[in-house]
């Protein structure tokens, strides 16, 4: 009776979660164009190979962890300053609060399609610019702003998700480890440093894994606001997965990269994983 | 769809799909054996899906098509073709030519009713029109549209990407340098008279366009942007003006046959597919549909009708047909034209020579070519 409860929650996982992952695994040893009517054919691990010498996807991965370099410290340390903000009880808290949410809920590419015309020649970035007297700058045109740009908007967009999860986990922090560094003498560096930075240990573990998680796998962003350019300064491994998939039909090789990118996320998560949970 | 499902008793499943998505829908779609019986596409995928077998060949339907039909539409049917088999029916024709905003050319002190008619006229205008907030001359630099302004450029140096029988690369010949040197000269020439490197103007808003804001005093534009521009911007309907191809050794631009219909060869309803699309290749469907869309009517008769009379840009690309010149027609040209592209940006950007980056796109395109 209790499998058949279980069957559908596990036929849904299996139809929709393991059977696509397996199916790429196996597409990962193939060549296939999902015009070719043969269906796949092995071919073994040639798409690995090819990998080891294929520029395009190591400049991929450069990017990709670049981008993840440049969101992840300020997706972090100014959501943990908005929370610290929004943990204190005053008039209109419940509005600044929703305000900062506010770009969480938002789909990402409707948010990309509005910071596509910020950084627009006639945008609002170039008007600001103007007012202070700056020439306008084309953000998105030239390869030594782009992916600044898009870091931009993707720190703006995690920010709100990444506070409420450091407001919760601050509310979580025991009023009495305050009172009594208080009572021994604490000031209120101190009390962060001692008290609020480790009980938020946990939680920052699973912010930052998180974003590495998505920023590691971004794509809306870089498909509406860049398209991978210019000169692929923006192409991030997974929008080089989206080109080699559906613009090259190469299936197995688009298959081939997803899985390197899935082994990069895992090993570095992992490690910060045991870095951050172990420094106790 | 109201009016052919009403004339043929039948109920049409339409699917909108924005363009940028079109290969990746119908993949999957031939993938998972959903593909629709009928869709649209454009002429570069013709030859790559009729290799792949995915198409109907339509020449048992085109023949039943009446004498004065076939002639009217003689000129535009001709780009659907790979080997001489028909597999696609253009809706509408496409093309690029510069437009200018007279105006403009008045306050720079030259002479509006006197465009420049070759290229090195035009780089010399665009030097006495850049200023600070102008750009001279922008031609199409986003992604795949600068292989479309570098065919251009290619073929007024008397140039062609390929030879004849579609197998070997020739971009990287003289001619092709040169093209390749003119283009790179507008944005890094001192001076340089061009902006917006890598700009998508062909999705973006018709009146954000460069033309439309006055950022730019000639832009190369297809037909479709044309129309919406002014359209866009009426007050600027007596301002803007088409320049005829300019020419190196030749005049000629990019442009033929615009998207149109494929039959899906797995279709299973094949007579009425070619109904339908036999009734939008008729007279008066095929004009309402070029002048929703802005492009060039697929049918030559058309030049004297409503649509051509209510938009006297038109008038300009139907004049320029004979010297546009279309995309090759070889299985394995999207992958090809993404090669070129990726090798041009890097010209243009100044990170090679012309000559570098032909020559590597050649290296690169030359194994796709042979199958490889």
């Amino acid at each position: 009776m209790g499998a058949l409860f279980v069957a559908p929650a596990a036929a849904y996982i299996g139809i929709f979660h393991l059977f696509p992952v397996v199916y790429g695994l196996y597409l990962s040893f193939t060549r296939y164009s999902p015009l070719d009517r043969g269906g796949p054919q092995l071919i073994g691990i040639d798409n690995y190979v090819d990998l080891l010498s294929d520029a395009d996807f190591h400049k991929s991965v450069r990017v990709t962890v670049q981008f993840v370099a440049e969101v992840l410290p300020f997706a972090v340390a100014i959501a943990l300053g908005l929370a610290l903000l929004a943990n204190r009880s005053m008039r209109g808290i419940g509005l600044f609060r929703a305000g900062l949410f506010l770009p969480r809920i938002v789909p990402l590419a409707a948010v990309s399609l509005i910071w596509l015309w910020l950084y627009s020649p006639d945008g609002w970035f170039n008007h600001l610019l103007g007012q202070v007297g700056l020439d306008p700058r084309n953000w998105l045109l030239d390869e030594g702003t782009a992916l600044h740009a898009v870091a931009g908007m993707r720190v703006w967009k995690a920010l709100g998700g990444n506070m409420v999860l450091f407001l919760a986990g601050l509310q979580a922090i025991p009023r009495t480890l305050y009172e009594a560094a208080t009572v021994d003498g604490a000031n209120s560096w101190q009390r962060f440093r001692y008290v609020t930075l480790p009980g938020l240990r946990p939680v920052t573990t699973y912010i930052v894994i998180l974003n590495i998680v998505y920023l590691a796998q971004s794509f809306a962003e870089i498909f509406i606001l860049t398209g991978g350019g210019p000169l692929r300064s923006t192409t991030t491994t997974n929008f080089l997965i989206y080109e080699e998939a559906f613009q090259n039909n190469r299936f197995g090789s688009a298959s081939a990269m997803a899985f390197v990118l899935f082994a990069l996320i895992f090993a570095f998560s992992f490690m910060i994983l045991r870095r951050m949970g172990s420094n106790r | 769809m109201p009016e052919f499902e009403a004339a043929n008793d039948a109920e049409l499943d339409v699917t909108f799909v924005p363009w940028e998505d079109v290969s990746t829908r119908l993949n999957t779609g031939f993938a998972g054996g959903t593909a629709p019986d009928v869709f649209g596409h454009g002429p570069a995928a013709a030859a790559g899906l009729a290799e792949s077998d995915r198409l109907e060949p339509l020449d048992g339907f085109i023949e039943l098509l009446e004498p004065s039909d076939l002639e009217d539409l003689a000129a535009f049917l001709v780009g659907g073709q790979v080997n001489g088999s028909q597999y696609m029916v253009p809706l509408g024709g496409e093309g690029r030519l510069i437009a200018y905003r007279k105006d403009l050319f008045a306050d720079a002190g030259l002479d509006p009713d006197d465009p420049p008619s070759t290229w090195n006229d035009a780089y010399d205008a665009a030097v006495e029109l850049t200023s600070g907030d102008t750009a001279g001359l922008i031609l199409q630099t986003g992604e795949i549209q600068r292989v479309q302004s570098f065919m251009g450029l290619l073929g007024s140096e008397g140039g062609q990407l390929l030879s004849d029988d579609g197998a070997e690369v020739t971009w990287n010949s003289d001619a092709g340098v040169r093209a390749l040197e003119y283009f790179v000269r507008l944005h890094q020439g001192d001076p340089a008279v061009s902006d917006l490197l890598g700009a998508d103007f062909a999705n973006q808003p018709a009146a954000q366009n460069p033309l439309a804001t006055g950022s730019a005093a000639m832009v190369m534009v297809t037909s479709g942007q044309a129309v919406q521009i002014a359209r866009a911007r009426p007050e600027l309907t007596d301002q803007i003006a088409l320049i005829q191809p300019m020419s190196s050794a030749e005049a000629e631009m990019f442009g033929g046959p615009g998207p149109g219909l494929f039959m899906n060869k797995d279709s299973g309803n094949k007579e009425l597919a070619w109904a339908f699309m036999e009734f939008m290749l008729s007279a008066d469907v095929s004009e309402s549909y070029a002048q929703v869309t802005g492009q060039i009517p697929v049918r030559a008769s058309a030049k004297d009708g409503d649509y051509v009379a209510d938009e006297p840009l038109i008038a300009s690309f139907i004049e320029a047909g004979p010297n546009f010149v279309g995309s090759p027609n070889v299985p394995a040209w999207v992958e090809v034209r993404n090669v070129i592209d990726q090798h041009l940006e890097r010209a243009l950007h100044a990170e090679v020579s012309p000559r570098e980056a032909l020559d590597d796109a050649a290296a690169e395109a030359g194994p796709l070519l042979s199958g490889e």
